[in-house]
This record gives structure tokens, sequence and C-alpha cells, in this order.
């Protein structure tokens, strides 16, 4: 796949990534929101009868999935994405410092950034770390229910329901970003403006440049 | 107004009419009983002591089932613990709290006494008491019950000096009021009320922060994002801006 | 008005119109369904029946309600002296006997084998037509008394006792006489002169001392005994227990005294010998009220509380102690007559033995002693004179009183085939003894059996002989509502109706309050059912008995005969169900007149009568067989939700208790290896096994008997839930022990081993 097309944008999402992106984000809405009818008194209507436990349940199965379907699918990807989430630079320390400019709008003048910005990291890391707390109690309460006795199905409940609210607030900081950043399109085509993608990823706009360098002296010399 | 359930142990002599009429009154299925009488034998032969504990939703006072059900399917009122089965999730949560194991799940959702609500309001006894053979069983306001059952104990006293009422305050106060003929610990009574308090502040505490965190978080966002993306297309205009101007020197 | 008229509490009842249709009511209400569904009294019109439960004997007036042709609730009907307003497990299971689906639903007529089970499902004009000839051949060759008739339950009326009597054979039998209250009833007969009847005579509200033998209120839930005994108890009135087994009631007593079995006799001697020398009885109710007192002292001078310690391994201070409770509270104090009573076969003597001591204390015709109970005034259905007099007796009907010593002869000549007179003294037709001239014909041949509600081979003792009969006999008709065991022994099968969907003889019965009680149809009958009535009238009709059945419907009948006590059917409904009257329960309601029909018009404690007939005049301990080593003596008795074995395929009674348990004593089982809740067989002292039994390893119970809940272990798969669940006491009791006086059959003579092999 090219990894830019002709309007100047640069593939930022593989396909496999989109859809696996997709499935990670339909299943957290429908666990969210089944999850939030038995949270919040006004919609409790909707967790009558138990339809919303097997909602809730069966968004969970493909919750769990993702990480294996992100193996599956994009082994690379996965564990670029896995590793980079976890490894910060001096520039990633520094971005992170001046993090409030960035969220209030500037990515100009930050410290230069690879494919995931310091930010983006953070944030995945967290969605890893919380996400990990949701499955464990998630399986307790839906599997081990009787073993866990009145405080412990308390206690996961509890570590459940805080773990989804950070992942909840997550999401609202993953959505503003996207906004401000009017970043939709990378997971919707694929694509990002390649303007935009040397301000807020230069790191990473330059070594597409230096593969895309290499590839084409690559080509060249056989011919030579 | 409160209202008590009267249970006289004493005077239970375990025939199981109860569980029988509530099962029918109430078109239990197979399989589920709202009260259960268990047998209770005490010391060796030939000196025995025992009767029946007539086990039943206690109706307390600071219920644990209520505590914890997300959809407020359990709700206490008039000083009894009722169940609306039709907003019930069937999360077992009040299965698993309620220390007496009462809550049983039938058809996918939470079943429990509820003080035969329907038929009360309709003007009759609960099912169990109307027909108790042995008057070991009354309902009613919750102060008339208590003055009953303390005339029983002032008489039962003379056969068993250790009879005493239980639940009016034991247990956290119960629903059920009940006449014992020896200490509860004899008897096996439930002792262990309270439910953790872990149990309370999940909805006390954990629901409603969620929500409100949430909303806050979604509204600050919401403000800040519109600022910050103003700003970002602010920034964005200047570069291209600078661009066009190298292109044009350039040229 | 009630918005919806469920407060049938013994506080209000409405007699006027029970019947609140959804419309009536307040919409708040209507939505108030806070459990579950619509419940079923909003579901439509409620209709009220009265009606009295069957599902026991005791017989409790009822309220039935249906909501659109469905019968929904069964509740206690608040005027009924027996309900009260409420019932027993059993009876509030009620609904759910009719709804059995393992119901007999067409007449049917063998086609295998007897015994095999195979029926082909027949009209009942077919049937009926069958079982007349097949009657009609029997009289012409042997006489009417070759036709025996067993009945049990409510409906027994139209077959054991008009049919029988106008078709003339004395062979009537109902199991609640010989196998279970004749020892009782005539113990009363000779002693004081009358009955004590369906409903036993102690005047609760003032009772102040209650001693109980082998009776286990409680597990026995007869409601109203219930209801008086809670009542009582909680006045604090003194209960003394007497029982191998720390029952129910035991553990509600006062003073537990667990004897050994058998030998109570002997204690009630030794009571009586406490409160003769101790001078501690009514002297001047002993002088004016009864005879033989001098004798009685001499009788039992030497009969010491420790004479009988020995005996029946109680502490003398025990026996001393409990002899004076009961004498601190005369006359009101009494020894309950039991119900159950076929022990040993001297069970007459016994029962003679309790009621002197109730003499003693001056009991009888006294406030908080035992009522002198009346039969309401009631007249008969006139009726052509009967071919032949009925003797059969029984718990829920008057028992056949003898007025001579000559027994009552059929038409050609035949008294009773069950040995009265010569085996045994005296007393309503003894049915086990019917069976054996089924077999060897001796003192003649009984060749057709008609069978109704009785449960024949789960109450019967001696099954293996009884099994002989079936396949001797030339006819055997059974109707029922449930195919139990002895069904596929059947040559027709006649299905009933239960309770609920029939009309019925009216409840007449003898109390300190008599009264009537009726019962009407909730629903028609279901299936291809019908009831007893109607059964033996088309069948009286075929067999020329119509004189005796010139009635077309129940109603006509029944109103013909409230018209005695001017009422009808619909004047019974608009008052409740229930027609009250005044008895005469004690001696000042009386004139001059003794109420002590014996010939000395007094109780005799002394009895010339027994004397006469070569009996001990008074009653003497004698001991009973023990248990050979290794062996446990076998009891058994009641669990609260179950009645006899008819319950036990009940849904919601099979659901609560579905199989009967072995009570052994803890010690025992650790002897015998035996763990709590370990299957094991019993096999019995002539070789007879059980099924396997769950064994309830406890200290309720002596470490010389074993005791189990009566009417499981049930044989037959037709019966789909209580099919092979738990054990059969019957199939262990091969033998028993003829009283000799009342013709009861003593079946706590039977001894068990214990067999690990399951």
């Amino acid at each position: 796949m090219a990894t830019r097309n002709h309007d100047h944008e640069l593939l930022r999402y593989r396909r496999n990534q989109r859809i696996i992106h997709a499935l990670l984000a339909s299943s957290f809405l429908i666990l969210l929101l089944s999850g939030l009818v038995l949270l919040w008194d006004p919609l409790s209507v909707f967790a009558s009868g138990g339809t919303s436990r097997l909602l809730h349940r069966i968004a969970a199965v493909g919750f769990m999935a993702v990480p294996i379907a992100y193996l599956i699918a994009d082994r690379e990807g996965a564990k670029e994405l896995l590793v980079d989430s976890f490894k910060y630079d001096r520039d990633d320390i520094e971005w992170i410092k001046h993090m409030y400019r960035y969220a209030m709008g500037h990515a100009t003048e930050m410290p230069p950034q690879g494919r995931l910005n310091a930010g983006q990291k953070l944030h995945h890391a967290a969605v890893v770390i919380v996400s990990a707390a949701i499955v464990v109690t998630g399986l307790a309460m839906w599997f081990f229910k009787s073993g866990l006795g009145a405080s412990g199905l308390a206690w996961a409940a509890i570590i459940h329901d805080f773990a989804m609210l950070a992942l909840t607030l997550l999401l609202v900081g993953h959505l503003y970003f996207t906004f401000v950043y009017k970043a939709l399109s990378g997971m919707t085509t694929g694509y990002v403006p390649e303007l935009e993608a040397k301000i807020e990823h230069s790191k990473w706009v330059e070594e597409l440049e230096a593969a895309e360098h290499e590839a084409a002296a690559a080509k060249e010399v056989p011919s030579a | 107004m409160a209202n008590a359930f009267l249970l006289d142990l004493g005077r239970c002599i375990g025939c199981q009419a109860c569980v029988v009429a509530c099962k029918a009154g109430n078109e239990l299925n197979e399989g589920t009983q709202y009260i259960r009488i268990l047998e209770q034998v005490r010391g060796t032969f030939p000196n025995l002591a025992g009767g029946f504990d007539n086990h039943r939703c206690y109706h307390c006072a600071d219920a644990a089932c209520v505590a914890v059900c997300p959809t407020h399917a359990l709700f206490k009122e008039d000083g009894l613990t009722r169940l609306d089965r039709d907003i019930c999730s069937g999360c077992g949560y009040c299965i698993e709290s309620c220390p007496y194991g009462v809550p049983e799940m039938v058809d996918g959702r939470s079943s429990k006494c509820d003080a035969c609500a329907a038929t009360t309001k309709a003007g009759g006894d609960p099912w169990c008491v109307t027909t108790c053979p042995s008057r070991a069983l009354m309902y009613g306001d919750k102060e008339e019950v208590l003055a009953e059952a303390n005339a029983r104990v002032a008489v039962m006293k003379n056969r068993y000096p250790n009879a005493q009422v239980y639940g009016e305050t034991q247990a956290g106060g119960l629903g059920v009021i009940m006449v014992v003929p020896d200490d509860p610990e004899v008897l096996d009574l439930p002792l262990k009320p309270d439910p953790p308090l872990v149990s309370q502040a999940w909805q006390k505490v954990v629901q409603p922060g969620s929500i409100a965190l949430t909303g806050v978080t979604i509204a600050a966002a919401g403000v800040a994002a519109v600022i910050a993306r103003r700003n970002h297309m602010a920034e964005l205009r200047a570069v291209e801006d600078a661009a066009a101007a190298d292109t044009t020197e350039e040229v | 008005m009630a918005l919806v008229d469920l407060k049938i509490t013994r506080r209000t009842f409405l007699t006027t119109g029970a019947t609140v249709g959804i419309a009536g009511l307040a919409p708040s209400y209507a939505l108030a369904a806070e459990n579950g569904d619509t419940p079923w009294y909003r579901r439509g019109r409620i209709e009220t029946t009265y009606n009295y439960c069957d599902m026991c004997p005791w017989r409790c007036g009822i309220v039935v309600r249906s909501v659109d042709g469905v019968v929904q609730k069964v509740d206690g009907n608040p005027l009924d002296p027996k309900s009260r307003g409420m019932l027993c497990a059993r009876g509030q299971g009620g609904v759910s006997f009719l709804n059995d689906p393992d119901r007999l639903q067409a007449p049917m007529m063998r086609a295998g084998e007897r015994g095999e089970g195979r029926f082909e499902e027949v009209t009942w004009e077919r049937a009926l037509d069958f079982i007349a000839g097949k009657i009609n051949d029997i009289k012409e060759r042997s006489g009417p008394e070759a036709l025996a008739i067993f009945g049990h339950t409510s409906g027994e009326y139209w077959f054991t006792d008009l049919f029988a009597q106008a078709w003339g054979t004395p062979n009537a039998a109902k199991p609640s006489s010989s196998l279970c209250l004749s020892p009782r009833e005539e113990a009363a007969q000779l002693t004081y002169g009358m009955a004590v009847g369906g409903h036993e005579p102690v005047d609760w509200d003032e009772l102040r001392c209650l001693t109980l033998i082998g009776s286990h209120i409680g597990e026995d839930t007869r409601n109203t005994v219930m209801q008086d005994f809670a009542t009582m108890w909680s006045k604090g009135g003194k209960v003394i227990v007497v029982d191998p087994r720390f029952s129910s009631v035991a553990a509600k007593a006062d003073y537990w005294l667990p004897i050994k079995p058998g030998t109570d006799t002997a204690l009630l001697l030794a009571w009586m010998n406490v409160l003769i020398t101790e001078g501690r009885y009514d002297a001047s109710y002993v002088a004016d009220w009864t005879v033989g007192f001098d004798e009685l002292s001499a009788h039992v001078a030497d009969l010491t509380p420790e004479w009988a310690a020995s005996i029946t391994d109680l502490p003398a201070e025990q026996i001393r102690e409990t002899a004076r409770v009961m004498a601190d509270n005369l006359p009101q104090s009494v020894i309950m007559p039991g119900r159950h009573v076929t022990w040993y076969g001297n069970d007459t003597q016994r029962l003679r033995a309790t009621y002197l001591i109730n003499a003693l204390l001056g009991a009888y015709g006294r406030p908080g002693g035992l009522y002198f109970n009346k039969s309401p005034f009631l007249e008969e259905y006139p009726h052509p004179p009967y071919a032949v007099a009925g003797s059969s007796g029984g718990c829920s009907a008057e028992p056949g009183e003898e007025v001579s010593d000559e027994l009552p002869l059929g038409p050609s000549g035949k008294a009773r085939a069950d040995g009265a007179r010569d085996t045994f003294l005296r007393g309503a037709t003894a049915l086990q003894e019917l069976i054996d001239p089924m077999i060897s014909g001796d003192p003649y041949r009984i060749e057709g059996l008609i069978v109704y509600g009785t449960n024949l081979l789960n109450s019967v003792p001696n099954k293996p002989r009884t099994i002989e009969a079936l396949k001797a006999l030339d006819l055997v008709v059974a109707i029922d509502v449930l195919p139990q065991e002895h069904v596929a022994w059947a040559d027709v099968v006649l299905p009933e109706s239960t309770f609920f969907e029939r009309y019925d003889q009216l409840w007449a019965v003898s109390h300190k309050t008599p009264y009537i009680a009726m019962r009407e149809p909730a629903i028609p009958p279901m299936y291809d059912t019908r009831p007893a009535w109607w059964m033996a009238r088309e069948l009286g009709i075929r067999v020329g008995l119509d004189a005796y059945f010139d009635w077309e419907t129940a109603e006509e009948y029944l109103d013909k005969r409230l018209r005695s006590v001017a009422s009808n059917l619909d004047d019974m409904r608009a008052e409740g169900g229930i027609i009250m009257q005044n008895g005469k329960p004690y001696f000042e309601d009386l004139g001059e007149s003794s109420p002590f029909r014996t010939p000395s018009e007094k109780i005799e404690l002394y009895s010339q009568q027994l004397a006469d007939a070569g009996f001990d005049p008074m009653p003497v301990y004698e001991a009973v067989e023990e248990p050979p080593a290794g062996f446990y003596r076998l009891l058994y008795g009641r669990h609260p939700v179950h009645t006899f074995a008819k319950t036990q395929n009940t849904p919601v009674l099979n659901e609560l208790y579905s199989e009967n348990e072995l009570w052994l004593n803890e010690d025992a089982a650790d002897d015998e290896g035996v763990a709590d809740g370990e299957y094991v067989l019993l096999e019995n002292q002539d070789g007879a096994r059980s099924g396997p039994i769950r064994v309830k390893a406890t200290q309720r119970i002596r470490s010389d008997a074993v005791f189990m809940p009566h009417g499981f272990g049930q044989k037959t798969k037709k019966l789909t839930r209580a099919y092979g669940r738990g054990a059969s006491d019957t199939e262990l009791q091969t033998r028993y022990a003829l009283d000799p006086i009342s013709g009861g059959a003593g079946m706590r003579i039977n001894f068990v081993k214990i067999v690990k092999e399951v």
C-alpha cells in the first residue's frame, strides 16, 4: 500500500488497523452503554430482563478479542503499538512537560514527535492497563460471582466501575484531540494531511521520507 | 408507616403450611421457595431441645440487597423489602450480597418474598400469615407487632426463661420481628447483619460519583475543545501562510 | 367493600359476593404487582365456591377461588370450625393435586394380565355395563355378600355405605377402622359407651395439661389440632409427650418421655398407681361417674413407677412427676385419644388404660377436659330399607355402632367374612381380615372387590397376601383419582373427579358445635372423569337398585337432605357454606340421664363386658416381642406435607418432600457404620426388602427403633414423581398382630435390619 496519496496525504493507519480500531470502539461503546444502564438510574429501565447483560457479555467478548485480533491481523503493528506506548525518549518527556499547550491547540513549537506523540503513548498505555483491570474484574463477576462473597463482589464491581470511568475519561480525551486536530480521517480513510503530520509528528514524517529514499535507492541500484 | 411480620419460633411447629400457601398464592415456580423450614436440634438423646427455623426474607432495615441493586428493583417500602421483578436486570448482586441467602434467580430475574405486596395492598394478609395454623405468623403495623411480640415473650418466659424478642434492633433491625425461645446465638439466628461497608459505597458513592465526574469532564472538554480547535486552526493557517510565502519567495 | 376480596382472614370475612372483577380495582392497585406478573386474583373475575378439603380425612371447610374457569387458590373457610380460615400444607397443595398430570383420565378396561397395567380406554357405558354384569353374576352365584367394597377418602359414602347397604354386602370396609382407629373406638364404647368420633373431643380452650402418647402434632398436620395445640401451649398449658422419638411436638413439650416402644400400658398403669395411691384423682367424679374403682385400686396397687421404670426405660421419678403434673391440672387435663392406634395387637386395652386415666382425672364432660360431642341433626335422604346394615365405621364416618350382639346378615344370610365374633370380639369390619377369604374361601369366598380411593397396596399389611388375593378375585374394580399401585390390578378402572370438580355428600361433623359443610364444584370435571355419586347411581340403576337412587342430580339430593334443617344449597352458599348447630358438650347441658351408654351407665373402670367375653376386665401390661439382635423396631408415621400414600405424587408436595428418610439413632448409625445421608436397604424379619432409603442419623430417636414417614417407595411408574422415591413401610410390614378385641391390625411388630449395599 502506498504510504501517500495524490492529495499530499500520508497513510497513518492501514486497513486492518482501522478495522481493529472499529471493533474496539464499537465493543467499547456497547459495553459503556450496556453498563451505564446499571449505573445511572434514569437508564435502569433498559436493564430490566437482562438483555443489556447479554449485550454486555457479547461486547465483552469482542472487547477481549481485540488484542488477539490485532495480533492476527497485523502482528507487526500490534507489537509496534505496544512497544511504542511504553517507550518514551527525551522529546517525549519534554512534550509531556508542555502538554497543556498542545491540548489547547498549539502543536507548533512542541518537541518533535514520532508516529505516536507522547500523549497518545500515555493514552494507549493507560488503555492497556485499565482494560486489563476491567477484564479481570469483569470475568470475576461473570464466572466467579459466588466465590467472591458479598464484599468481594462489591470490590470487583467498584474496581470495574472505576476502571470504566477511567476509560470513559480517556475516551473523552481521545475524542477531544480527534476533534481539536481534526484527526478523524486517519481512522476513516487511513490518510492524514502531510502538512499537519509534519507539524505534529515530524520525526515520523522524516522516517517515512527516509524510508522512501531508501526504497527508491534500492530500486535504482540494481538498474544502475 | 412501617409494617412488619411477627414470627414466633416458639409456636412454629414446622408444619410447612406457610411454605405451600406462599407457593400457591404467589404462583411460584417449581423449585422456588420463599420460606424454608429448617430443623433445629440441640443436645444428645434424651436431653434434647429444638424446634424449627422459619427461614425467609427478614426484610432488613438496612438491606444489603437494596444497597447493591443497580436498578432499584429492590427497594424499601413501608419497612419491607420489595422487589419489582419488572425492572430487575438479573445481575444477581442481591443473591451474593444477602447475608441470609434469600434471593433466588428465577427465569433470569431475582425472586424473593416481597411481603405479598400486591396482596396486602388489595386488603389481604400475606399468604403465609393467612394460613398459619399455629398463628406463629402475624403481619401488621410494626408497633403493634412489637407489642404482640413482647406480650408473647412475657408469657413464654414461664416456659423458656431466655425467651426474647429478636430483630427490633438486632441485625440492624428487621422487618420480621421474631419471638425466640432461647438466646439467638443458641438458635443460630442471623447474627451477621450489616452488609459490608463496601456494598453500601458502591451505590452511594461509586455510581453517583462516576456519573458526576463523567458529566463534568465532558462539559469541560466540550468548552476546551472549541477553544483549542480554534487555536489549532489559527496555527495551521499561520503555517500554511508561511509556507505560501516561502513558495512565493522561491518563485 | 374491599377492592379485591382477599381478606378472608379470621378477622374479617365478607360472606357476600366474593366476586370482584378486575374493573373494580383502583388503578394504583391494578398496577401494583411488585413481584412478577399480574397476580391470579387480578386476571379476571374471581369465583368463590365452598368445599371441604379432601387432602386428608380431617376435611377442613375451604373456600375455593377460581378465575376464568381455572382453580387458583384454596383457603380455609373462616366459618368452618375445623379450618377457621387456616389450612395446612396439604390443603394448600390441593390445587396442585387437582392439576396432577398423572391423574386417571378416562374409564379403562384391562387389556393384559392383572397387575401388568395394560388397559384400553372405554366408554363409561361399557365400563359400567361390564361391572354390573359381573356383580350380578356374583350375586346370582354366591349372594351379594361375595362382593367386597373398600372405601376411603371423602366420596366413600356412595360406595362403602349407600351402595353396599342397598346391594346387601356386609363386607364393606374402611381402612380408617381396622388399620387405624378401631381399638380407640371399641375401647371408648366398652369404657364409657360413646364414640370418640372423627374430631377428637379435647376441650382445648380451657385445657391446662395435655398428654400425648404417640401423637405427632406438627407431623400429623391436622389443621385444627395444630391451631388448638398452639393456643393451649402458648397460654402456658403443660405438655407431656410420650414418644420413642423426639417429634416436632416433643420439642415443644414440658416433659418428653422417650419410652421403649410397646411398653405404654406399663407407663399408664404406673400413672394410675401414682394417681390413686397418692390420692391425686378426682374422687367425687370417680364416685359419681365410674364403676370398679376399688378393683382398679387393687389392680394397680403394686404397679409402681419403679416397676414401670425397668419396663419402659423411663426414670421412675419422671413417671411420678408427670402423673402429678397431670393431677395438678385436673379436670382440665387429658390424655388425647390418639389417631392411628393399631400398634401391637393389644391396642384396645392400651386405649382403655388411657381412658381410665382420663376418668380418674375427671375429664369427661367437664370444661377443659373431654367434651361430649354430638352429631348435627340432618335427616338421611329417604330410602327403602337397606338390604344389610352397615358396619364399616372409620374416622370419616360415624362409626358403625353395634346395637346388638348379632352381626347384621346379608340377603343370603351371610354375616361379615372378617371373622368378627370369632377371631376378634367386636367393631367395624376389619378390612385386612377380608383379604384372606378372597384366597381361602373361608368362611366363604369373596369373589369381587370394588376399591374406592383405598390405597390397597400401600396401607394393608402383608402385601404379598393382598397381591395373591387380587389374583384370585373374579372382579376387581378400582375407582380413584390417581393411578395408585393397585389400580394396575383392576379389571375396570373408573377415574374419579377430584373434590374440586364435584358435588358430594354433606359433611356432617360430630363436634362440640355440630355442623354441616358442603361441597360444590369449582370447575366441571376435567378429562373424562365423574364423581363417585354419579358412578354409584349409574351402577345402582344397572343392578336394579333404582329405588335407592331416585334423584337425578346431586343438587336435588343435597337440597332434599338440607330441607330437614330448613336450608338448601343456595341458602347454605349464601351463609358461607357452613350450617352450625348447638351441642351439649358438658354434664350441665344434659338432663338427669347419664351420657355414658355402657351397661352400668357409668365409665367402666372394671369392664364386666370384657370379663364376660374372656378378656382382662382391666388393662394388663403384656410384653410385646422384642426385636432380635441386629434388628430395629420399625416405626412409621407422617411427614407434615403428606397424607398417607396419597400425596407423594402431588407436584408441589412432592417438591417439598419427595422421598422419605430413615431416622436412625446417631450412635446406632456409628455402630452400623452408616453415615447421615447414606442410602441403605432395609430387610425385615421375614426377609422382605425395601428400596433404598436415605439415613437421617439423629439424636432424635431411641437406638432400638427406626422411623420412616409412611407412603413412599411407590412401585408404579404411572405416578411419575413418586415412583421409586424412598422406601415403603408397607412392604416391610409383612405381618401384623390382630387385636382380639377390636380387629385392628397392629403393625409395629415388624423389625428391620440395615443392609448396606446400594
